[in-house]
């Protein structure tokens, strides 16, 4: 059976990702995993300390220590509740570490990953921590499904993002593999400046797709807007429910060069955005 | 004194590398240091060689071991005992956290900490001001202003209020000389009120409405403590204004910080040190830090004291600049005698006769009470521009951290404090040392 992990902290997209998650988990079916950190080497790194300040940060990493294993616990409790209450298989899982490392150590054993997109893995000192989910995009190397706080009503539909590119066929084919296709109608979408060429490209996506039994509706996207608002624009007019994209989210100085189709897609997306690379 | 035997350009190392070191080590071995056996062997690998060193080069070298030994035990006796007598004490009840209690209490905690030292004014404070405003969204200021106040500029009327200023006191200034520098202390505190008084403002407005609760009324627990605090500032007043010269006056002085901490525990409720999550961690971990420092800085100040005027600063306001500026980023009470010695040199280099030894002739001389009152204000001042310029800076973090108050980085507090405190401090020292 496969097996989705559910990456568990406070915010309000982790709230709405364990959702779809359970959502999933009924349709595929899927065993639920839900993960909570405690990121301990964040909570206890080391600072700069005034002259008896240290005694102060012993007892202070102690006290966020504790709070954070209270919360994690609360996350892990909370989503099995919910998930029995919704018939769906799931267990918990609280792993003390980096929450990266954790997270990516953890992603190979499981089938498909899903994360609030405005994830704070470490709540307990800081106010917001893009760092660690854009590393685990980056790094995942298996489909993961970023869920934003804020959802559009959900449609049946999914877009594919495809370009042709390598990364674009393995999310193409994860997302064949990962059983989702059965949600609703699937819109393969191609961007580029001539119609023709965008169509033969969303075709030759759809040709990918029904060798693996899947039907697919070629979409070609002539715009004016950037890539990114032109595929989101596409997304909403068709109703898709999903956004499946080949790409990862650079490091913030290679977006501020470059920019970032997928960075863009995944913050701003109402829907959630199925990620491979 | 013979400072021949003392005095290279390499006497000032043993100081400068250690504050370096405890500067780096809770930031690369955090663990490491946390243990304060650990603070007391690395204090005790700076301070042997130093020893040895001043033993073995100078005739009088053991005299001034020993007379370092004694400002120490003076020194860790008042720091000791004002820590045990805070912690008795416990401010219970609830204050609603408006802008208007805010920086009421912020007045409050800014003049007490001239009288009760800001270590005790701050842990006295803190928590009642982040139960006052547990309610509100966004708090990192209240405790950013706080520091600037209670637990650094406050202190700066008394030598009880802040480390560096009971330093020069045990080296002669007069207890009431520090009364002096109101001035600049109200200019500061005053400006620092007023823009914290509009911040706090702007902000509380975009907070949720406190929810209705019943408020305990405030009360002060452990009330008996005021009475052992009155006999810690009457034992340092009457020492340092009858017993200079007394051989026996140090002993006297110490055996009363003992004695009145020990009256301290002895009457105060465990509850009210279980509230204060009182421990002696904090104070042996001050102790052990502090061993090395007056041990590596034996050397370093005679050095200034001799060269001072060689190195070009001879200004109120390079001093203050200068001394803030090592503060910030190291403890400011050895930058405090540090600098002052300095001072010391640069007055004797116009033909003054002062002994590094008695600030108290510093603090007379018509010269060295403008570059005194430089030092003593930047040290104190400045010892709030980051987390690591005085010692209850980063225990105020912690504990606020602890009420879930997410406070800046390093760099991020060091923002706050160059964005506000800086250009108060600077428009001060165009007053005051211009």
């Amino acid at each position: 059976m496969t097996e989705v992990l559910v990456c568990l902290e406070g915010s309000a997209s982790t709230e709405r990702a364990a959702g779809v998650a359970i959502e999933l988990a009924r349709t595929l079916p899927a065993t639920l995993v839900g993960l909570a950190i405690v990121d301990e080497p964040d909570i206890v790194a080391g600072s700069p300390t005034s002259i008896g300040g240290a005694s102060f940060r012993k007892d202070r990493n102690a006290a966020l220590l504790e709070d954070a294993h209270q919360l994690a616990r609360g996350w892990l409790d909370g989503f099995v509740a919910r998930g029995r209450a919704a018939g769906v298989a799931v267990r918990a899982l609280e792993i003390t570490g980096s929450a990266a490392e954790m997270i990516l150590a953890e992603v190979p054993r499981h089938d498909l990953t899903v994360l609030g997109r405005d994830v704070n893995f470490r709540f307990e000192t800081q106010d917001r921590d893009r760092h660690t989910r854009d590393r685990i995009l980056r790094r995942a190397g298996k489909p993961v499904i970023v869920v934003p706080g804020q959802l559009a009503a959900p449609g049946p539909a999914v877009m594919i993002a495809y370009d042709g590119s390598p990364a674009a066929i393995r999310a193409l084919h994860s997302f064949a593999a990962s059983g989702l296709a059965r949600r609703g109608d699937v819109h393969v979408a191609s961007v580029d400046d001539d119609g023709a060429n965008a169509f033969e490209t969303a075709t030759r996506g759809c040709e990918l797709l029904a060798q693996r039994g899947i039907r697919a509706v070629p979409e070609n996207v002539v715009s004016s807007e950037p890539t990114a608002a032109a595929l989101l624009s596409r997304s909403a007019r068709i109703g898709a429910g999903m956004i499946v994209l080949g790409g990862y989210i650079p490091s913030a100085l290679a977006r501020l060069v470059w920019g970032s189709v997928t960075h863009e897609i995944v913050e701003r997306a109402v829907v959630p955005v199925f990620l491979h690379y | 004194m013979n400072h021949h035997a003392l005095v290279s350009a390499l006497a000032i190392a043993p100081l400068l590398g250690y504050l370096l070191v405890i500067a780096a080590l809770p930031l690369v071995f955090a663990r490491f240091w946390d243990d304060n056996r650990n603070k007391l062997v690395v204090a005790l690998a700076a301070a042997v060689p130093v020893a040895i060193y001043l033993v073995a080069s100078s005739p009088d070298g053991a005299d001034r071991l020993i007379e370092t030994a004694r400002e120490y035990a003076a020194f860790m006796a008042l720091l000791g005992a004002l820590f045990v007598i805070t912690a008795g004490v416990y401010l219970r009840g609830d204050l609603p956290g408006t802008p208007a209690v805010n920086t009421a209490m912020l007045a409050v905690g800014t003049v007490l900490a001239s009288a009760i030292g800001t270590t005790g004014a701050s842990a006295l404070l803190i928590r009642p001001m982040l139960r006052a405003n547990a309610h509100r969204g966004y708090r990192r200021h209240i405790v950013v202003f706080f520091i600037f106040l209670v637990s650094n500029g406050g202190g700066l009327l008394t030598p009880l209020g802040d480390p560096p200023l009971f330093l020069g006191f045990l080296r002669g200034v007069p207890f009431t000389w520090t009364l002096h520098l109101a001035a600049p202390w109200a200019m500061v505190s005053t400006a620092l009120l007023v823009i914290f008084a509009l911040v706090d403002r702007a902000i509380s407005r975009r907070d949720p409405p406190p929810p209705p609760r019943t408020r305990e009324p405030l009360r002060i627990e452990g009330a008996w403590n005021l009475v052992w605090l009155i006999g810690i500032v009457a034992t340092v007043v009457a020492v340092g204004s009858y017993g200079r010269g007394w051989p026996a006056a140090p002993l006297v002085q110490i055996g009363a910080m003992v004695g009145f901490a020990a009256l301290s525990i002895a009457t105060t409720p465990r509850r009210i040190h279980d509230a204060n999550r009182f421990s002696w961690a904090p104070i042996l971990e001050v102790a052990a830090v502090f061993l090395g420092i007056f041990v590596t800085m034996v050397p370093a100040l005679a050095f200034l004291h001799d060269r001072g005027a060689s190195l070009g600063i001879t200004q109120p306001w390079q001093l203050f600049w200068l001394s803030g500026a090592l503060s910030s980023v190291l403890d400011n009470a050895p930058t405090y005698l540090t600098f002052a010695s300095l001072a010391t040199g640069v007055v004797n280099a116009g033909g003054g006769q002062l002994s590094v030894h008695d600030l108290g002739a510093l603090a007379a001389h018509p010269t060295g009470r403008e570059l005194l009152a430089a030092v003593s204000c930047g040290s104190v001042f400045m010892g709030a521009m980051t987390y690591i310029g005085n010692g209850p800076n980063f225990m105020v973090k912690a504990i606020a951290e602890q009420h879930h108050v997410r406070m800046p980085s390093f760099f991020g507090y060091t923002l706050w404090s160059l964005g506000i405190l800086a250009p108060v401090l600077a428009a001060v020292a165009v007053v005051v040392f211009w």
